[in-house]
């Protein structure tokens, strides 16, 4: 049976390792690749290792950039007194494209975790107290997930800023816009009863 | 192949396949084994996967199909594929008695939390979900106890959502068993001629609040490294006139008590359902004495009363010949069902 070259072979696995691509994508894109001509490569080349070399995690709030501070930090437009805690970077794009939030972002770079061995010292908090202590803001959103090592970091967040003298609020959780009861598990409707809010009437 | 309502009794050799369908029904049910064996140990010699589907006939009727191999599976609710499981979960409701529930009283309380815990499933679309995360929870609690210096509120943090999730199986568990007790109460009596009074009570590891509990008794968790109290820690007591059926039941009381309990989860189920489940007995008249078979028949005979179906495995040696009205006997040998005749 004949083989892939040890070079397509090579090429395979590393693109297997991306997210997204399988054993099958990744040798039909390896396959592609060392067919394709010379500079349609060299320009893949380049754009990834451009993209490498020029972005990087702004130092103030952990999101992606190419700049430092990043243009989200840097702009003065936006509101100051406000901070978004999420878990990572991304995070900062999904809710930038949602815009409902004008403020701040700060990145924790992931959730405490026991059984990955992750625990509050891998997490960008030290950062968020400085930045709170160093330019006071009125609220600290959380916006993690709600799982439960979201629903553990969450609280032990709230906890610890608790010192700094300032509100410190968790996004609602219910039900997903434009549907019906039916269509939410039971958990969901549980916590969207509890988090239920009073409607104005004037 | 289409079963009425009423009683089904299978009869044939040793290993023709009669449990087999027995099991087929209940993993439409639940998706499980009732014998505990992975889905892999399911598919016949040599080949890749298995199938079952079925028809299910109630207040309406419902198709399911399920595929299963090593690859892929596929679950499908009236021509749908299944995205949720609870939403699947309670198309079927069965309830089997076997030989291997003689653990409910004399094994592990692992087995009898579980007895609870499936019962509970089955009837409260919340419980699973609770339970899922519950044993979540534990294992990051218990990794974190494991550390050289847990971080107090890390810990804090973690027992707090353990607590969230664990109360309410301790509430949910703390409300069934006294509707249960006198169910399964009344099965005992009418199997067993004696007069033993069977007391069925819940022994949680927390009294009042699992908050506060938790609180105490965390020098003890942390010097054993793991999570001492909690519902995964709880027991279920079966006593026989005050005394542990376990330790000084005869062997007889224990069959007994085990199909006790087992009538108790298809009365409970018939109760908040409002129809019986199916009932699958696999050989266990051959393990009774004749005064208790006599005792237990005419509990399954009542399924027919609601249109319920109840079916048997036997072999032709002990298959309870008492069982005269209303019956439908399949033959069943090397893997073929055959209809046989039927009483009425």
């Amino acid at each position: 049976m004949l083989t892939l070259p040890p070079a397509v072979q090579e090429l395979k696995s590393a693109l297997n390792r991306l997210p997204g691509i399988g054993p099958r994508s990744a040798e039909r894109i390896a396959l592609h690749l060392v067919q394709s001509k010379q500079d349609a490569v060299d320009l893949l080349i380049r754009s990834v290792k451009e993209a490498k070399e020029k972005v990087s995690l702004c130092e103030t709030c952990g999101g992606l950039t190419e700049t430092q501070p990043c243009p989200l930090c840097s702009n003065s437009q936006r509101q100051q007194e406000c901070i978004c805690v999420v878990v990572k970077p991304t995070d900062i794009l999904t809710l930038e494209k949602s815009q409902a939030f004008k403020g701040q972002y700060h990145v924790l770079g992931g959730q405490i975790s026991p059984m990955n061995g992750v625990g509050p010292e891998d997490l960008r908090i030290d950062s968020l107290e400085h930045r709170i202590r160093e330019n006071p803001v009125e609220e600290v959103i959380l916006a993690l997930g709600s799982d439960v090592e979201g629903d553990a970091t969450s609280y032990y967040l709230a906890k610890r800023l608790s010192a700094l003298d300032v509100k410190i609020t968790r996004i609602a959780q219910g039900l997903p816009a434009g549907s019906e009861l039916d269509y939410a598990d039971e958990l969901t409707l549980g916590k969207a009863m509890q988090g239920r809010a009073a409607l104005p009437h004037d | 192949m289409k079963f009425e309502p009423g009683f089904h009794l299978l009869l044939g050799k040793n290993a023709q396949g009669k449990t087999n369908i027995l099991e087929s029904i209940y993993l439409l049910a639940t998706l499980r084994s009732f014998r505990g064996v992975g889905a892999a140990q399911m598919i016949r010699q040599g080949q890749k996967g298995f199938f079952v589907g079925a028809e299910i006939i109630g207040s309406q009727s419902d198709t399911i199909k399920y595929y299963w191999s090593m690859r892929e599976r596929k679950l499908t609710l009236n021509q749908d594929p299944v995205k949720r499981l609870s939403d699947f979960f309670g198309t079927l409701r069965a309830v089997v008695f076997c030989t291997e529930d003689l653990q409910l009283v004399k094994g592990a309380p692992r087995i009898r939390r579980r007895f609870m815990d499936l019962l509970l499933a089955q009837t409260q679309p919340t419980y699973l979900q609770y339970l899922q995360q519950y044993a979540k929870v534990l294992c990051s609690r218990n990794a974190l106890l494991k550390q050289y210096r847990p971080d107090l509120n890390v810990l804090d943090s973690f027992s707090r959502e353990l607590v969230k999730y664990g109360q309410a199986l301790i509430d949910a568990r703390r409300q069934l068993i006294p509707k249960l007790s006198p169910l399964a109460r009344l099965a005992y009596r009418r199997i067993s001629a004696d007069a033993e009074e069977l007391m069925m009570v819940y022994k949680p590891t927390v009294q009042t609040d699992f908050a506060e509990e938790l609180k105490k008794n965390m020098d003890r968790d942390r010097q054993y490294r793991s999570t001492l109290i909690g519902p995964h820690r709880d027991d279920l007591s079966l006593k026989l006139n005050d005394n542990l059926a376990s330790q000084f039941g005869s062997e007889g009381q224990k069959r007994t008590l085990a199909l006790a309990l087992k009538m108790a989860q298809a009365e409970y189920l018939t109760g908040i359902v409002g129809y019986p489940p199916v009932l699958l007995i696999d050989d266990v008249m051959g393990e009774l004495d004749r005064e208790r078979r006599s005792g237990l028949l005419p509990l399954l005979e009542r399924a027919h009363h609601a249109k319920g179906q109840v079916f048997m495995t036997c072999t032709e040696e002990n298959w309870p010949r008492e069982l005269g009205r209303r019956l439908t006997r399949w033959q069943v040998s090397q893997g073929q069902v055959q209809w046989h005749e039927s009483q009425s």
